[in-house]
C-alpha cells in the first residue's frame, strides 16, 4: 500500500466549503435562543470588592447577569495532567482576578445587542494587587521546569557532556534570541452555544477536542460526562486555541440552564486576547561549538518561556532542536517565567517554532563562522540516528529535503557575501535557508465501520476537521484499504455522540487517523471473509460480499492503539485525556523534516522587506491528501512570515493584558504580502505505519522565521536575533 | 449597544437641523460604527445622509476645479481615470487605505473626519486619554509609543491623525464648502483639523451643527507628476507609520514647483511647506529631495521607539518625490 502515491483529488468538502454550507459552532440556529456577552476585569490582578449589576440588569431585554456570586459552584477544569482545561482557572468561581480581560459577568439578554450593552454596564470595584505581566517584569517569578509538577514526564534531552565539548570547540557560536508572545487569531472566534434537553448538555462549538470539553465541562458543572454532548463537525481555524476547555463554554452552559433556553456566547476578537491561550513569550540561549571542516561537536539550548501564574505551561522547545542535526553532544533545558496572564498554550508549532528559530539561526551564523556554505554545513550535519536516544529516525530525508531545494531555488547562484546581490530595482537580495522539524506523534482511538450493500462506507471516530482536510484523509485512506472510491466513504467526526474524539493537535490528525482505518479495514475485511463461503474476499468489494451474503450491512468497531502503548489509553481516551505516543518508540524515533529556502528584498531607501518566493521541500512520509497537504504547506508559510516579519502581541507593562488586540493592530500578513510559494514533498512512505503517513501540518511552520532572518542579514550583513523583524530593525 | 434615534435625512437643510448635540452623521459607517462598538462614540441620534444625491457626485473634468461631493465612495473616486491619469496622488492615497470593502462603503466627508487609531483611545477603560475623557490623562505618554505622532503632539495627546487622503488633498490646497446653521461657507482644507494643544477632544474646528458637503482641488499641472507613498507594517490594509503626498513641476532639472505633505507622522495632516520651499528654484537630485524629507520632519520630536519613524519619514519623502520625477 506504501508503494503508490495518493492521487490529487479535491477535498472531501470543497463544495460545501465553497457554498458556504458547513454550519460552525456559534452559527447553530435554534428556536428561543438568547445571547451572552461577557464584562471583563479592568485590573490585572486582585480581588472583587463589590461587582454593581444594577444598570446591566435594567438594560431592556436583559434576562440574567451572573457574577461570582452566583457561580460559586463551578469547578476547577483542570490542566494538563488529568485536567481538561486551557488553565487550571474558572472565572466567576471566585472573586478573584488572575489577569486584564478575566471575565467577572455573564449577561444574558433576548438580543445580542442588548448583552453587549449590559456587558459594559457591569461596574466592579477592586483590591488591586502588585502584577508581573511580561518576562521582563521586573522581579517576576523564574523556576526551573524540572521543579514542576509536568517536569518529571519531561526530561531535559542530553547526550555526552556538552558543556565539555562546548568549551573544547575550536569554533563556537553563543547567541540569545527573543521569540514575542503571539495570538493564533482563528477567523472563527471562540464560541459556544449550550443547550439542555432535560439533564443533557448539549455544546456546539468549534473545538478540537470535543471530548475534552465534554469531559472537562462534566468537571467544571459537577455532572456525569454521558449528561453531556459535544458536537463540532467544523472548526473555523484551530491552531491550538480551541484543543482544550476554553473559560466561556462553561459560563454558556450555566447561563443556559438558569434560563432555560440555549445560549449562545461569542468572544469577540478584543477578549479572546486575554481570554484564551496563546503562544508564550521565549528566550533563547543557544550555543554551538563545531570544528573548522564543519563537524558539529556540541549544542546547547536553554529556554526560558512565559508561564502563568496559574499553571505551569511546560516548554518542549529542546526536544525538537536536539534532533536537528548529529551532534555527539548536546544539553536542553527549560525555565518557566510566571507571569500574571492568562494561561498561554499551544499555538501552532508552539516550541517547535521558535526552536527551529534560535537552532537555525545559531546554525546560520556558524556557517559564516566557518566559511562555509549553510545548506553544506548542514548536510555535513545530517544523521540517521537520533542524537539523543542513539535510535534510528523512523525516516529522516532532511538531507534530501535541503538538496532537492537548493536544486529548485537555483542556491548555487548564490554569492556568500552579505550585501552582495541585488535585484534589477536595485533592491538588495538575500537568500536564506534553514531546517525545520515536528515531533511524529500519535494517538489511540476507538474506530466504528460500517460497510453497506450499496457500496458505501461509514466511519465515525474520533477527529476534527478545521480545515486541514481530516475528511479527505479518512476517505483516502479507508477507500485505498476497502477497495472502494474515497467519495463513497461517509465521515462522521468532531460530534461526542457519534464516537470518543481524540484531541485532533499536535499534527498528529493524519497519522492517528490512518493508523485507526488501517486496522478498521483490517477487521472489516476478517469479517466479511467470514461471511464468504470460501473465506477469499481477495478481487471483491465489500458491496458485492455483503449482497452474496444477503447482508444489508456489516458493522465493525476497533480499538486502536499507536505501537508501544500500553491498554489502559483507551481508559484515558474514555475519560477524555490525551494518551498521544511518540516522537520516540520502541525502536525508533520519528519527525518529519522539511527545508525552506527563501528570498527577501530589502529596499535600497526605505528599507521594507519582502519575500517575493519561498522554496519549501517536506518529508512528510507518503502524502495522503496532496492537496490539502499542499495547502497545509502553504498555510504554514505564511505563518512563518508573520512570524518572521509581522506578528507580536505588545503588553503595557503598566496596565498587563494585550493592547495590540485586534486584527487591525495585530499585523498577521494579508495577500499583499506573499509572494510565490513553492511546494515540494518527498512522498517517500515512513516504516512506522502501513501507509506510511508521518506528521506535516506543524512542521511547516517550522524554520521559515530562520530562513527569513538569515535570508535578511545575507541581504543587509545585520543579524537579527529577535522576532519580528520589523523596518526599524534594517533601517 | 447604546440606544440612539435613527434620523435619514432628506436635504442637506435636513440633516443640519437634525445635527444637534449628541447626534453624528452616518455616512459609510465605517468609522463611526466602529467607535460606536468600541462605546468611544456614543451618539443619541445618528442622521444618515446616504440618500442626499446631490452630495454623491464628483467631477474631475472641470477647467478650475476638482469637485467631490461629500458622499462620494472611496473607491469610486480612486478609480477615476482622470484623476490617475492627472492626480495620481489623489488616486493613490484612496487606493492604500484600508480595504477594498471598506473603500466601497466608506464616504471621502466621512474619510476626512476618521478619528485616530491611538490603542489608549480606542482601548477605552482602563487606559487614560485626553481625547475620549478630557482630562484625565494621557497613557500613551508613558506607554507604548511605537506608533504615536511625532510631529504636532502636545503632552496631552500624541495621537496620529490616521488618513491618507487627508494628506493629498492638504499638498493640493484643497478647500471644504462647509453648510451650518448660519448657511454655507468655505474653509481652506489645511485649516480643518487643529493640533490637540490642551484640548484634543476637539479635531476640528468645525462649528457645531456643520458638516461637510463638498470638497474642491484647484487644477494644478502640479497633479501629473505626483504620488502618495505610504510605508506599513504590511503591504495592504495597515495605517501608514509614514507617508507622503508630494507633487513636483520641473523646468528642466530645476523645480518649478513642488508639493510636500507627510501622513501618519502627525496629529493633523501636514504641509510641509519648508520642505516645498527647498525644493522651489533648485536643480533636483537625491540629496535635494533628501533635504526636502529633513526638512519635513524638522521639529519632530521623539518618544522612546518611535524616533525610527524620523528617518523613515525622511526617507518616504525622498523616496516619493524620486518617483514624483520620473513622473515629471
Amino acid at each position: 500500500m506504501t508503494d503508490v502515491p495518493f492521487p490529487n483529488v479535491p477535498r472531501e468538502d470543497a463544495r460545501q466549503k465553497v457554498c458556504g454550507a458547513p454550519i460552525f459552532g456559534a452559527d447553530s440556529p435554534r428556536p428561543g435562543l438568547l445571547h451572552a456577552a461577557l464584562a471583563v476585569s479592568t485590573i490585572p490582578k486582585g480581588r472583587i470588592l463589590d461587582i454593581d449589576t444594577l444598570a446591566a440588569s435594567a438594560t431592556p431585554g436583559v434576562r440574567q447577569v451572573l457574577t461570582h456570586q452566583d457561580l460559586a459552584d463551578l469547578q476547577l477544569p483542570g490542566f494538563l495532567l488529568g485536567g481538561y482545561g486551557f488553565q487550571n482557572f474558572q472565572p466567576l468561581r471566585s472573586p478573584d482576578i488572575a489577569y486584564r480581560g478575566q471575565p467577572i459577568a455573564v449577561v444574558v439578554a433576548d438580543t445580542f445587542e442588548a448583552a453587549t450593552e449590559a456587558a459594559a454596564l457591569v461596574r466592579a470595584t477592586y483590591a488591586a494587587e502588585a502584577f508581573c505581566p511580561t518576562i521582563d517584569s521586573p522581579g517576576v517569578d523564574i523556576v526551573d521546569q524540572a521543579d514542576t509538577p509536568m517536569g518529571q514526564f519531561l526530561t531535559e534531552p542530553v547526550a555526552a557532556d556538552a558543556d565539555a565539548a562546548f568549551a573544547a570547540a575550536p569554533i563556537k557560536v553563543d547567541i540569545e534570541l527573543k521569540c514575542p508572545a503571539q495570538h493564533q487569531n482563528p477567523i472563527e472566534l471562540i464560541a459556544t452555544v449550550a443547550e439542555w434537553e432535560g439533564d443533557t448538555l448539549i455544546v456546539h462549538e468549534g473545538t478540537q477536542n470535543a471530548e475534552g470539553v465534554r469531559h472537562g465541562l462534566a468537571r467544571v458543572l459537577g455532572i456525569p460526562a454521558g449528561q453531556v454532548e459535544v458536537i463540532s463537525p467544523f472548526v473555523g481555524g484551530g491552531f491550538g486555541q480551541k484543543n482544550s476547555l476554553q473559560m466561556q463554554t462553561a459560563l454558556a452552559a450555566a447561563a443556559s440552564r438558569r434560563a432555560g433556553a440555549p445560549v449562545k456566547l461569542v468572544v469577540p476578537r478584543t477578549q479572546l486576547f486575554q481570554g484564551a491561550s496563546f503562544r508564550p513569550a521565549s528566550r533563547h540561549h543557544v550555543r554551538l561549538g563545531a570544528d573548522v571542516s564543519g563537524t558539529l561537536l556540541a549544542a546547547i539550548h536553554e529556554t526560558d518561556a512565559q508561564s502563568s501564574r496559574i499553571d505551569f505551561f511546560p516548554g518542549e522547545y529542546a526536544a525538537t532542536s536536539a534532533r536537528l542535526y548529529g551532534w555527539s553532544a548536546f544539553r536542553g533545558l527549560h525555565r518557566l517565567i510566571r507571569t500574571d496572564t492568562q494561561t498561554p498554550g499551544f499555538m501552532r508549532a508552539p516550541f517547535e517554532h521558535p526552536a527551529c528559530f534560535a537552532m537555525e539561526t545559531a546554525m546560520d551564523e556558524l556557517a559564516y563562522a566557518i566559511g562555509m556554505d549553510p545548506v553544506d554545513l548542514r548536510l555535513a550535519n545530517d544523521t540517521i540516528l537520533d542524537p539523543i536516544t542513539k535510535r534510528p529516525f523512523s525516516s529522516r530525508h532532511a538531507g534530501t529535503c535541503l538538496r532537492r531545494g537548493a536544486e529548485r531555488f537555483g542556491w548555487q547562484a548564490r554569492s556568500a557575501e552579505p550585501r552582495s546581490m541585488r535585484s534589477a530595482d536595485g533592491s538588495f537580495v538575500g537568500w536564506g535557508v534553514a531546517l525545520g522539524a515536528y515531533p511524529g506523534m500519535m494517538v489511540s482511538n476507538v474506530v466504528r465501520l460500517t460497510a453497506n450493500s450499496d457500496g458505501g462506507v461509514e466511519i465515525a471516530m474520533g477527529a476534527h476537521e478545521m480545515g486541514q482536510g481530516m475528511r479527505s484523509v479518512i476517505a483516502a485512506v479507508a477507500g485505498r484499504k476497502l477497495r472502494i472510491s474515497p467519495g463513497a466513504v461517509t465521515v462522521v467526526i468532531g460530534d461526542t455522540r457519534a464516537a470518543l474524539q481524540q484531541p485532533t493537535a499536535g499534527s498528529w490528525g493524519s497519522a492517528s487517523a490512518a493508523l485507526a482505518i488501517e486496522a478498521a479495514a483490517d477487521a472489516m475485511w476478517k469479517a466479511l471473509a467470514k461471511l464468504t463461503p470460501d473465506g477469499v474476499v481477495e478481487g471483491r468489494s465489500p458491496s458485492e460480499i455483503l449482497k452474496a451474503a444477503a447482508r444489508d450491512s456489516l458493522d465493525v468497531e476497533t480499538m486502536v492503539k499507536p505501537p508501544g502503548q500500553p491498554d489502559d489509553v483507551f481508559g484515558l481516551l474514555r475519560s477524555g485525556l490525551v494518551s498521544r505516543a511518540g516522537p520516540v518508540f520502541d525502536d525508533c524515533v520519528s519527525f518529519s523534516f522539511i527545508a525552506h529556502f527563501v528570498e527577501v528584498h530589502v529596499e535600497p531607501r526605505l528599507r521594507r522587506i519582502r519575500v517575493p518566493r519561498v522554496v519549501s521541500v517536506a518529508d512528510c512520509g507518503r502524502v495522503i491528501s496532496p492537496r490539502t497537504a499542499l495547502s497545509q504547506v502553504r498555510g504554514g508559510v505564511v505563518w512563518g512570515i508573520g512570524a518572521a516579519l509581522r506578528e507580536a502581541s505588545e503588553t503595557d507593562p503598566r496596565y498587563g493584558g494585550f493592547l495590540n488586540a485586534d486584527l487591525a493592530e495585530y499585523a498577521i500578513p494579508v495577500n499583499a504580502d506573499i509572494g510565490r510559494i513553492d511546494v515540494e514533498f518527498i512522498d517517500e512512505p515512513d516504516g512506522l505505519l502501513e501507509s506510511g503517513v508521518k506528521s506535516l501540518g506543524e512542521v511547516s511552520l517550522c524554520g521559515v522565521a530562520p530562513a527569513i532572518a538569515n535570508a535578511v542579514f545575507h541581504a543587509t550583513g545585520r543579524r537579527l536575533r529577535e522576532l519580528p523583524i520589523r523596518i526599524e530593525h534594517v533601517m | 449597544m447604546q440606544p440612539f434615534t435613527y434620523v435619514r435625512a432628506s436635504n442637506v437643510g435636513d440633516a443640519v437641523k437634525a445635527l444637534s448635540r449628541g447626534a453624528k452623521l452616518l455616512a459609510g459607517g465605517t468609522t463611526l460604527y466602529d467607535l460606536m462598538k468600541l462605546r468611544i462614540e456614543r451618539p443619541e441620534r445618528i442622521i444618515d445622509i446616504n440618500h442626499l444625491g446631490e452630495l454623491k457626485h464628483f467631477d474631475t473634468s472641470g477647467e478650475r476645479e476638482l469637485v467631490f461631493g461629500a458622499l462620494a465612495r472611496m473607491s469610486e473616486v480612486a478609480a477615476d481615470a482622470g484623476l490617475v491619469r492627472d492626480y495620481p496622488a489623489i488616486s493613490e492615497s484612496l487606493w492604500r487605505a484600508a480595504s477594498q470593502q471598506l473603500r466601497n462603503m466608506a464616504s471621502l466627508g466621512g474619510n476626512l473626519l476618521q478619528r485616530t487609531r491611538c490603542p489608549y483611545f480606542r482601548g477605552g477603560e482602563p487606559y487614560a486619554c485626553n481625547k475620549r475623557d478630557p482630562g484625565s490623562g494621557c497613557a500613551a505618554a508613558e506607554g507604548l509609543d511605537r506608533g504615536q505622532a511625532l510631529l504636532g503632539a502636545s503632552p496631552s495627546c500624541s495621537a496620529v491623525y490616521p488618513g491618507d487622503f487627508a494628506a493629498a488633498l492638504v499638498a493640493f490646497d484643497a478647500e471644504i464648502d462647509v453648510v451650518g446653521p448660519g448657511g454655507e461657507r468655505v474653509l481652506p482644507f489645511e485649516e480643518l483639523h487643529r493640533e490637540p494643544a490642551d484640548t484634543p477632544q476637539k479635531e476640528t474646528t468645525l462649528e457645531p451643527g456643520e458638516m461637510i458637503v463638498r470638497i474642491r482641488i484647484p487644477v494644478t499641472p502640479l497633479g501629473r507628476a505626483s504620488t502618495f507613498l505610504k510605508v506599513r507594517d504590511r503591504e495592504s490594509y495597515a495605517f501608514a507609520l509614514a507617508s507622503a503626498a508630494v507633487a513636483l513641476e520641473m523646468d528642466g532639472d530645476v523645480v518649478r514647483d513642488a508639493r510636500v505633505a507627510v501622513g501618519g507622522l502627525a496629529t493633523r495632516p501636514w504641509r510641509a511647506r519648508a520642505a516645498e520651499r527647498l525644493l522651489i528654484g533648485r536643480r533636483f537630485d537625491e540629496s535635494a529631495a533628501r533635504a526636502a524629507g529633513e526638512a519635513a520632519l524638522d521639529g519632530a520630536i521623539p518618544g522612546r521607539s518611535n524616533a525610527f519613524r524620523i528617518e523613515l519619514g525622511i526617507r518616504t519623502v525622498t523616496d516619493a518625490l524620486m518617483t514624483a520625477r520620473q513622473r515629471a
